[in-house]
């Protein structure tokens, strides 16, 4: 494959502001530039402010924005079912629908219609993140995690080409978060998906993703690199001290 | 069990209280306090029942009160549908366009306001004395409290479930009958408890105040058996009035409530 069809998602001189004309004008990103390859892990991180959900609502399409946004070469300025979210808030699904009918409703949409397919294809997903069995729930009956497994669960139904997550475990407890980073990383080593994931946590972005990034102000990226630490990785994998110190060092710069 | 206890206490509480205004009533009635007229204003219980019973049995002008019930509940009916489905396409259409939002929004404010009586004789001179002019005052009753109920409920549902939406393929129309719908539904159950409660009330004070003799309802025979002084049947209507809006509450608003909102875990 050459390097141009390996390329899944170029970010091009990408650049927001926010509350244009005013006098709280304020320009979030600034000529961003990313190119992210097929079946990549990228681990955004970065302060509070800096711009990196913004410029994950820009590549799924919640926000207008200058400069471009190409998925497999072609431009997108809408939201689409190639680019799935999941976002943080636990209240993503749809109250007023089971467990089961929050995943089958998006492939009812995109024109799924056959019953034994959607059946299947739920059960496939809900296995997957280990929530079989729970398929008659209503979310309000269901703790933050298994929520979050299901959003999960409903993002990969939709088979896209690449997820995005806006710190999607960040509202978790510790234990429950160690748990889900396992489940992730599994899912996303059997997977034909790329994932654009953004933390806080420079431990989660080093267990999950194969390539890390730290961003700064405005988007400015000050940190790009491939993790190579052998997965699974642990605080004791060689190498981890090192690259946890650079992201450090990066991040509080 | 905690929750059971509670249940059992309020139904004590009030059928100790039912009890208690029906003896107070009685023996206003039969102890004569209010004069000579005494059993007039307050006619016995017993008067009460019997005359319930006759209402039904024999009713005004050969006509069983069932009749009456039966032309209200039609007219009402007619109006509520008609006025339910407007309030849903209207706020729809507000959410597609924010010109039309900004219109629509003025003209519920304005209509809001204005009591459907106060429109009859208006309505009457257009229209003429008709059953289909009840029919107007009910939609006008219903269709603006309900639109603004819906309209609220749509801006109010987070931003969430609407970027959930768009996220899975959402578009506009589909978006309103994906998301918003159903995530402004308990507005819309609280929409259509007023809704239902000033149509009911526009509907009897219509027929009050003008009855139609081709389709002659509840109002018109509470109005006729005033002017007769038969107080008994008057006030035995009433009870028929108030177990009709008991009956809508319980047997068609709760169950509603019980399979959405209560079921969806969206309301306690």
């Amino acid at each position: 494959m050459t390097e141009k069809e390996n390329c899944i998602l170029e970010v091009q001189n990408l650049s927001k502001v926010f509350d244009a004309d005013t006098e709280r004008e304020k320009e979030v990103l600034k000529n961003v530039n990313l190119n992210v390859d097929r079946n990549e892990f990228l681990c955004m991180l970065g302060p509070s402010g800096c711009g990196k959900t913004t410029l994950l609502r820009c590549i799924a399409g919640f926000e207008s924005y200058e400069g471009k946004v190409l998925v497999n070469g072609m431009e997108r300025k809408q939201p689409g079912i190639d680019r799935v979210m999941v976002f943080q808030d636990f209240n993503q699904l749809f109250p007023w629908k089971t467990v089961e009918k929050n995943i089958q409703y998006p492939l009812k949409i995109n024109g799924i219609r056959d019953k034994a397919e959607l059946k299947q294809r739920t059960q496939e997903v809900l296995d997957k993140v280990r929530l079989s069995g729970h398929e008659k729930y209503y979310p309000y009956q269901l703790s933050g995690g298994m929520k979050q497994r299901v959003a999960i669960a409903k993002a990969l139904a939709l088979k896209p080409e690449i997820i995005l997550m806006d710190e999607p475990f960040a509202a978790l407890d510790a234990m429950t978060r160690r748990e889900l980073q396992e489940e992730l990383l599994r899912i996303s080593m059997e997977e034909k998906c790329t994932f654009i994931f953004i933390t806080h946590n420079i431990q989660e972005a080093i267990v999950l993703g194969t390539r890390i990034m730290v961003l700064a102000e405005g988007g400015r990226i000050v940190e790009d690199e491939k993790n190579v630490i052998a997965r699974p990785v642990t605080p004791a994998s060689q190498g981890y001290g090192e690259i946890w110190e650079r992201m450090h060092n990066a991040l509080y710069q | 069990m905690d929750e059971k206890k509670r249940k059992i206490q309020a139904i004590v509480a009030r059928t100790l209280f039912i009890i208690a205004i029906l003896c107070i009533w009685e023996i206003v009635a039969k102890s004569g306090i209010m004069g000579s007229n005494s059993e007039l204003i307050f006619p016995p219980l017993e008067a009460i029942g019997a005359a319930f019973i006759r209402n039904f049995q024999t009713g005004m002008a050969g006509v069983s009160l069932w009749v009456y019930i039966g032309n209200s509940m039609a007219l009402l009916l007619e109006g509520l549908l008609i006025g339910i489905v407007l309030a849903f396409v209207l706020s729809g259409l507000s959410m597609l366009s924010r010109v039309f939002y900004d219109i629509f929004n003025l003209v519920i404010s304005i209509c809001d306001l204005l009591p459907g009586v106060a429109l009859l004789p208006v309505v009457i001179i257009i229209f003429g004395v008709k059953p289909g002019v009840i029919v107007f005052l009910v939609i006008h009753a219903v269709l603006w409290p309900m639109a603004r109920n819906v309209l609220d409920g749509f801006l109010a549902v987070p931003r969430i479930y609407v970027e959930a939406g768009m996220n899975i393929g959402l578009k506009k129309s589909s978006l309103l009958l994906g998301v918003y719908l159903p995530a402004a539904t308990s507005y819309i159950v609280s929409g259509l408890k007023v809704g239902w409660a000033r149509a009911w009330r526009g509907l009897i004070s219509a027929e009050m105040i003008f009855g139609v003799a081709s389709c002659p309802g509840i109002g018109l025979f509470i109005n006729q058996m005033r002017t007769n002084m038969n107080n008994a049947e008057m006030y035995a209507t009433l009870i028929v009035i108030i177990i009709i809006g008991l009956v809508v509450q319980y047997g068609v608003l709760s169950p509603i409530e019980k399979c959405t909102v209560k079921k969806w875990g969206m309301s306690r």
